[in-house]
């Protein structure tokens, strides 16, 4: 069993921080396609056609109805099955990019429903000043309601990404090498999990402090714009 | 210029317009009077369509308003100014940036152009430094004259004014009135909804006097406010004046 010294060498340290930065880049684009995802989905449903109103529902219950876990592998292990059986060709497909499809899409299922409130939080008096001034609901939608939407959004979607940051470690079962894989595989080696979870644990919560400072600041300068 | 025919409209506990018709001239001042819940803002904010009207038409320049097709109501709505009690101006942008939305964005003007337009109309309501502060740190007066400018900058061929005073502290009134006043002495076309007896009388060139979703009476502001025929307006002036 290594000891602690062992274990915590440069090399290996930097072998977790290499893990950490894949977390942090699935978490980012996760959140990134998952922010569009959502706007798009949200201005659905609150759209007049019942269409786009429909997808945008199947598209959030299916997502939120469904372990995560289910979805990374379906990605991975799933799409390319059905790839294959309708055009019969063999898809290659990485787990890196993958894992961050299926975490974005994800993401966007539940940031969908936080922009949907936060649209509807928007005093109906903001519809009624665009619509005199002869705007569509398009216009009034892109100029009026979702710039003031935003405003109200980010502090659930620093937690949504502080969410990401945790989930993203899911990845680690497709393959992918992010902190949670890394601090596995240093575990093995040296036959000691303790120390490399320790160590995984305490770069998960610098990274979420870290989040949840640079929010707190970002409110802070918003509240005096106010 | 506005003709309203046989426009009912129902709310889930009350008949807010009851078979009401009324015809708009051009350079008209027409206040709307009543108690509250007569059907005065309903019935104005059905003319911007701002509210759906169960049965009846409402034309515009000779045209049917129709709801469901937005081109043509968006279209129409350009040619109408709004002024809302609670202003609603937009709080991410500046004064002036308010003021440019309607033309740059909907008519598609030049933003220079209208940019020029826009602080001459805030200097004759006396807001012109305020152009590039954001409207919450306005007050409730220099709230309401941004909104009637916004409103100005369409160009619109009527201005259509729901309680723009009933919102403000007292002291706050008359700068508002003051404006509107300007803009009646300009001929414009206006709808009024006011509680504002004094400025109704002033200037106005028709009063409507409504009660329950009908209108009971109108007149000249002379003959209303000394003559008042019906039973229910006089017992309205009585409580009022």
């Amino acid at each position: 069993m290594g000891t602690i010294l062992d274990i915590f060498t440069v090399e290996n340290i930097m072998f977790m921080l290499q893990g950490a930065k894949i977390s942090i880049t699935v978490a980012v684009f996760g959140l990134l396609i998952g922010i569009i995802l959502g706007t798009v989905s949200a201005s659905c449903k609150i759209s007049r056609n019942a269409i786009l109103r429909g997808i945008a529902s199947v598209y959030v219950d299916l997502i939120r109805g469904t372990p995560m876990l289910l979805q990374l592998s379906f990605f991975y292990l799933g799409f390319p099955m059905l790839y294959q059986m309708i055009t019969q060709r063999y898809l290659a497909v990485d787990a890196l990019t993958m894992g961050i499809l299926a975490i974005g899409i994800n993401s966007g299922a539940y940031t969908c429903e936080l922009i949907r409130g936060a649209i509807q939080s928007i005093d109906k008096g903001q519809w009624e000043a665009g619509k005199s001034l002869g705007m569509t609901h398009q216009q009034i939608l892109k100029k009026i309601i979702l710039p003031q939407s935003f405003k109200r959004i980010i502090p659930p979607l620093a937690n949504e990404f502080i969410t990401l940051i945790k989930d993203s470690s899911l990845v680690s079962t497709i393959g992918v090498y992010d902190l949670m894989k890394t601090s596995t595989i240093l575990g093995t080696n040296y036959y000691n999990y303790f120390y490399p979870m320790i160590g995984a644990a305490l770069i998960y919560l610098i990274l979420t402090i870290l989040i949840s400072q640079v929010t707190k600041r970002i409110e802070w300068r918003m509240m005096e714009s106010d | 210029m506005i003709k309203i025919e046989h426009v009912c409209k129902k709310f889930p506990n009350i008949v807010a317009l009851d078979d009401v018709s009324l015809d708009i001239q051009p350079n008209e001042v027409i206040c709307l009077l009543g108690p509250s819940g007569s059907g005065k803002s309903t019935l104005l904010r059905s003319i911007n369509a701002l509210e759906i009207i169960d049965s009846g038409t409402i034309s515009f320049d000779g045209v049917v308003v129709d709801t469901h097709n937005e081109k043509q109501l968006c279209d129409m709505r350009t040619k109408m100014g709004f002024v809302f009690q609670h202003f609603n101006l937009f709080p991410h942008l500046t004064v002036l940036e308010n003021l440019l939305l309607g033309p740059v964005e909907v008519l598609g003007r030049n933003k220079e152009e209208v940019k020029v337009e826009a602080l001459q109309l805030l200097d004759r309501v006396g807001l012109k430094e305020k152009a590039d502060e954001y409207v919450n740190k306005l007050s409730g007066g220099q709230k309401q004259r941004v909104a009637i400018v916004r409103a100005l900058c369409m160009k619109p061929e009527v201005m259509l004014f729901d309680e723009p005073t009933s919102a403000l502290d007292p002291e706050m009134v008359k700068e508002v009135l003051d404006v509107m006043r300007e803009l009646a002495n300009d001929h414009m076309t206006m709808v009024i909804v006011t509680h504002e007896m004094n400025f109704a009388k002033e200037v106005a060139t028709r009063i409507i006097f409504m009660d329950e979703g009908k209108i009971i009476e109108e007149n000249t502001p002379e003959e209303f406010f000394a003559h008042p025929q019906q039973q229910r307006t006089k017992d309205f002036l009585a409580k009022v004046l």
